[in-house]
């Protein structure tokens, strides 16, 4: 075989190496990110029960004040439910699969 | 006394237990301020509406001139939470339409439907009414006289604004912590884009200029050189113990109790039984007296008439100024 010149040898060699060294990273940084985006999640989950909580049956003094904070909060309605295990919309009113 | 207090204070709560002539009192300080060079807006938060009687006037969610002297005047609301009720909704449902792709607009407007008749919602927006209000009263008037519900009721909406800062607080702590997890996620891979960011600054403002209006509604009610509380009773036992139970919890919420009014004091030269009751009265105001001796204390006498239409308020006024 042909030795590569050693221009393209040199490219490879560094292609290799920081994939190398990419997929190190991942393997000591990942849990971690996973981590946070759990405690993130947690967070969310609990924003969510909050404001929702007139529509999943806890009755919510503040539902004057909530209803504001659903036009943001609509969109990840859908990524939530499945998120915390429930398949179809839990609720009548949010139809949204 | 009182008019000093309506001319010093620029809102005024005229409150106390069902029944003993708030809104007499509050209508007739109103109407005396006015006489006064004032201009005065007078509210009535009470669900069962007394104001328009009183003035022999339909009023309604929003001002009308009920009495215009020759410099002052008074200006008249009954807060109507359905109507405050609809406008909230339709602004929020307005941002909900803006936002939401055109299949999603049913369902969220059916969501809306559920939240209107929430059992909080009917309070939230005689709260919300009343810190407008508020704010209109000290831009375009020089006194608010808000002529309140039985003590309870009153008391409730007094302590709303405190819980609702906390309540807005709580939520925005929640939306800092997942934003920080968010970020810490982000800083290990490096600084992706987050695409919720744009819904996410959303909530963030909304619930800001709530926070804000709430600690603005708190500041104005605990300020006790621009809000008094003026607490009507009757002497007679079960007002009297009411009366002092308002007090004690205007004093915990940081309210100002400005001072007490008893109303429809008896006689004691028409007869011998109004004399006698006039003496069981004596001691119930002992009591009162005792039990909060630094509250200013005007005596207002039971009136031949009854309590409606300009003449009686006039009658009334003139006997706040006397006193």
């Amino acid at each position: 075989m042909e030795p590569l010149p050693t221009g393209r040898r040199r490219e490879t060699f560094f292609r290799r190496w920081s994939a190398f060294r990419d997929g190190l990273n991942e393997f000591y940084v990942g849990p971690y990110r996973q981590m946070f985006k759990r405690e993130q999640q947690g967070e969310e989950d609990l924003f969510m029960i909050a404001v929702l909580g007139e529509a999943l049956g806890v009755p919510d003094p503040a539902a004057y004040y909530t209803a504001e904070l659903m036009p943001a909060l609509w969109e990840d309605f859908h990524a939530w439910h499945r998120r915390i295990g429930i398949p179809r919309s839990p609720l009548d009113q949010i139809k949204c699969c | 006394m009182l008019l000093k207090l309506a001319s010093a204070r620029k809102v005024l709560f005229v409150g106390g237990k069902g029944g003993v002539g708030k809104t007499s009192v509050a209508s007739a300080l109103a109407l005396e301020r006015a006489r006064n060079g004032g201009r005065v807006l007078l509210v009535s938060t009470d669900p069962a509406h007394n104001l328009g009687h009183i003035w022999e006037m339909a009023l309604s969610n929003t001002a009308a001139r009920v009495y215009t002297a020759p410099s002052g005047y008074v200006d008249a609301v009954e807060i109507d939470p359905h109507s405050t009720i609809e406008r909230h909704f339709s602004a929020v449902s307005a941002t909900m339409m803006k936002l939401l792709p055109e299949r999603l607009h049913r369902s969220a407007q059916a969501h809306l439907e559920l939240a209107k008749t929430a059992p909080g919602s009917h309070e939230s927006a005689v709260l919300e009414r009343i810190a407008e209000l508020i704010d209109q009263g000290l831009d375009d008037y020089d006194l608010v006289v808000f002529d309140t519900a039985p003590s309870g009721h009153t008391l409730h909406l007094l302590s709303l604004p405190e819980k609702l800062t906390g309540w807005t607080e709580s939520l925005l702590a929640s939306r800092s912590r997942s934003d920080r997890f968010a970020a810490a996620a982000r800083g290990i891979v490096g600084g992706e884009e987050d695409p919720e960011a744009a819904a996410d600054s959303e909530l963030r403002r909304t619930l800001i200029a709530r926070r804000d209006r709430f600690a603005l509604m708190k500041k104005t009610i605990t300020e006790g050189a621009t809000t008094g509380f003026v607490v009507v009773t009757v002497a007679e036992k079960m007002p009297v113990a009411e009366s002092l139970d308002i007090v004690a919890q205007l004093h915990s919420l940081g309210v100002d109790v400005a001072s007490l009014v008893v109303n429809r004091r008896s006689p004691a030269d028409a007869g011998a039984f109004l004399a006698e009751r006039r003496k069981r009265e004596d001691v119930c105001l002992q009591e009162l007296r005792e039990q909060l001796p630094t509250v200013p204390m005007t005596e207002l006498p039971l009136l031949v008439r009854d309590m409606a239409g300009e003449d009686a308020l006039e009658e009334l006024a003139a006997l706040i100024t006397a006193t």
